[in-house]
């Protein structure tokens, strides 16, 4: 069995529900009350991709939510193997803001393992982006969740995929 | 100048109290080198020189470079706030851990209000774009509401138009039928004034059914245009018709009335004649009626293949101004008395009949010198015309019965009865009659007639009813439909015939006679 050790980053706008989808994932917990991360909040979470004959621990770290980077939130992102990329599904904007950080953090630290996760996929009325959008961020950004951090829809789906698409990129650069 | 050596340690003094810095020194494969100071508040104590420092201080992970790192806010996951500085050394790293809990807890809450803040501002602004998707919603539904309500004062306009129109177009040959049979009811009235009555009062019915089909038709076009149903026909016996028809409206009001063909102009031609008939019925009733002295002609001539018919009158004339008016529908002239009756609409009506007809209409009036109407419709001379249908003629022979055969006839209308009744006693056939459904079935069980004529619409037992009723009982004669309403084909089929009212009676005898001869 290897071992692999991933720094994974959690970025996208304030309040789309990062900090509850690591909650959701390292501690299978969701709190319906809204705290705002400062800095960066640092917890690991291990994967075991049997299959593959590797076990990825995930050092995740939750960046608080911005629109945009500085040299502070730069610095948190150094040597990431993977990014989750969150945005509100109830607030159409913050998938914009999902896709510039994207790019800001790919011309910084050039391509790494990503997905996307459309969080709050709960809140039916109130969920904003439509089929047809989300149909052409699957194009444009290949790996898509619709997520819940409240019911746990989609989460273990979408971090069992990052951590995969580490491995893999991992595994192409021992090659 | 460098700030004095108290105040400085001072300064360091709360800054170390404050931070609790704890150092250490890692290799670049993360293991521990050296560490000074109590790292037992961050989890970071006991540590052993060799050891994994991932293990302890995952944050580590990615925060070692090549020149000095600061980063701010590291919650470690026990409650722990910290600041890491990394510092290059050789071949490793050191690291200094500071306690950031307390300036971390107050800048949460101040970030804290601050997010708050900014999400009830976009819970507000898309409300507030809720509210410009209402109103734009609110404004379509009230443009489409109002779209709709113009479509049902359209269709209102056009029922009152219908309605109107009827009034125009059925009173001429209305008053013709009531004329002449208040003429033909007068005790001194002779059979030949009598008789005289009746053609008239023939051919006004049949004019009158002719605009009760071309209004059925309208009805069914969704666009509200008459189909065109050309046929050869009798020129002459048309405008014998017509005179028949009018000239005695117009002695009536003491106008003479004269029609004058050209030679040229062929008997037989083809195009449509309930059309043409109409637009002539119109432009001379109005005649008749606006003109109080003098005379009425109708004149009828042929130009480059157009059959021209003029009328002209010597009544009041119309203006120029209000030439243009009397063609559009509701309106009339300016000097129009209102003590004479119809709705406006005789020379719309002939308007769009003769465009319909790919022709034109002039007009040549000037006020108190008459008016002159030209109607220019293309037609075609014809072989032969085709022979106009009778509505009460005389049996013709070939009709008559050859052998004893009997009718039933049932039908609820007792005019209709008698008039059957007539043509089948004249043609020689016995005849049985019911006045309802169950009647019927009745009679035609117990006298087994060699043939029924049935109307659908009768009272109790309706005629499709009855008819499956005496077929369900043994009756296996011939049984003919008559009705004035549409029936559905699985209703036809019930019937060996099927007639439309007003039957032609001619034809009505002859299919009697080949259905039971």
């Amino acid at each position: 069995m290897t071992a692999i050790t991933s720094k994974v980053c959690v970025v996208g706008d304030f309040a789309v529900g990062k900090t509850s989808v690591v909650e959701r994932y390292v501690n299978n917990h969701f709190s319906e009350k809204y705290l705002t991360t400062v800095g960066v909040k640092v917890d690991t979470k291990e994967v075991d991709l049997a299959d593959r004959g590797v076990q990825n621990k995930l050092i995740i770290w939750d960046v608080a939510g911005t629109d945009r980077f500085g040299d502070t939130e730069f610095a948190y992102l150094r040597g990431a193997a993977g990014h989750i990329f969150v945005a509100d599904g109830t607030r159409p904007l913050t998938v914009g803001t999902a896709l510039q950080l994207h790019k800001d953090i790919e011309a910084r630290y050039g391509l790494a393992a990503s997905v996307l996760l459309l969080n709050k996929h709960d809140l039916g009325g109130a969920w904003d982006v439509s089929e047809q959008r989300i149909n052409d961020l699957r194009t444009e950004f290949g790996a898509v969740f619709l997520t819940s951090a409240r019911t746990g829809a989609e989460v273990e789906n979408a971090l069992a995929c990052l951590a995969n698409l580490i491995v893999d990129n991992e595994l192409a650069a021992r090659q | 100048m460098s700030m004095p050596t108290a105040v400085i340690e001072h300064l360091q003094g709360d800054f170390v109290a404050e931070t609790r810095p704890f150092c250490f020194l890692v290799a670049r494969d993360y293991t521990l080198v050296d560490a000074w100071g109590d790292g037992g508040w961050t989890n970071l104590d006991n540590l052993e020189v060799g050891e994994d420092m991932l293990d302890r201080a995952p944050y580590l992970l990615g925060a070692l470079a090549e020149e000095p790192q600061r980063l701010n806010y590291i919650s470690t996951g026990s409650g722990v706030v910290v600041h890491l500085l990394t510092i290059p050394h050789g071949d490793g790293h050191y690291c200094v851990v500071l306690d950031a809990g307390q300036a971390h807890d107050q800048l949460r809450d101040k970030q804290q209000s601050a997010n708050e803040l900014r999400l009830l501002h976009a819970s507000q602004q898309k409300l507030i774009a809720r509210q410009r998707d209402l109103i734009t919603e609110l404004v379509e539904a009230k443009a489409e509401l109002d779209h709709h309500r113009r479509d049902i004062e359209r269709g209102s306009a056009g029922k009152s138009r219908f309605i109107a129109m009827m009034s125009h177009e059925f009173r001429t040959p209305l008053a013709s039928i009531i004329n002449y049979a208040d003429l033909a009811l007068e005790p001194d009235s002779n059979p030949a004034h009598i008789k005289k009555s009746i053609e008239a009062i023939a051919r006004s019915s049949r004019h009158l059914t002719s605009l009760v089909e071309a209004v059925l038709d309208e009805a069914r076009l969704d666009a509200g245009q008459i189909q065109l149903r050309e046929r050869n026909f009798d020129l002459y016996v048309l405008l014998d018709d017509l005179a028949a028809m009018m000239a005695p409206l117009a002695a009536e009001k003491g106008l003479a009335f004269a029609t004058l063909v050209d030679t040229d102009v062929p008997q037989s031609i083809r195009a449509d004649d309930v059309c043409m008939r109409q637009i002539l019925t119109n432009l001379l009733g109005n005649a008749v009626k606006y003109t109080e002295e003098g005379s009425i002609r109708l004149y009828v001539s042929c130009h480059g293949g157009n059959l021209v018919a003029t009328v002209s009158d010597t009544g009041p004339g119309i203006s120029i101004e209000d030439q243009e008016r009397v063609f559009r529908a509701f309106e009339r002239g300016e000097s129009h008395d209102e003590s004479r009756s119809g709705a406006g609409l005789g020379l719309t009506i002939t308007l769009h009949l003769a465009q319909l007809m790919n022709g034109e209409i002039s007009l040549d009036s000037l006020p108190g010198q008459g008016c002159t109407v030209s109607v220019h419709v293309p037609v075609s001379a014809a072989e032969d015309a085709e022979e106009a249908q009778d509505v009460l003629p005389t049996p013709a022979e070939d009709t008559y019965a050859t052998k004893p055969t009997s009718v039933l006839v049932c039908d609820d209308d007792e005019d209709m009865l008698a008039l059957v009744e007539h043509y089948l006693h004249r043609a020689g056939y016995g005849l049985i009659t019911a006045s309802n459904g169950t009647e019927a079935i009745e009679k035609t069980l117990s006298y087994e007639p060699d043939i029924v004529l049935m109307d659908v619409n009768v009272p109790g037992t309706n005629g499709v009813d009855a008819t499956n009723s005496l077929r369900e009982r043994g009756y296996n004669g011939p049984i003919v439909a008559m009705t004035a309403s549409e029936l559905s084909d699985d209703e036809k089929r019930t019937f060996t015939r099927y007639f439309r009212k007003p039957a032609p009676m001619q034809q009505l005898l002859l299919e009697i006679k080949n259905l039971t001869h």
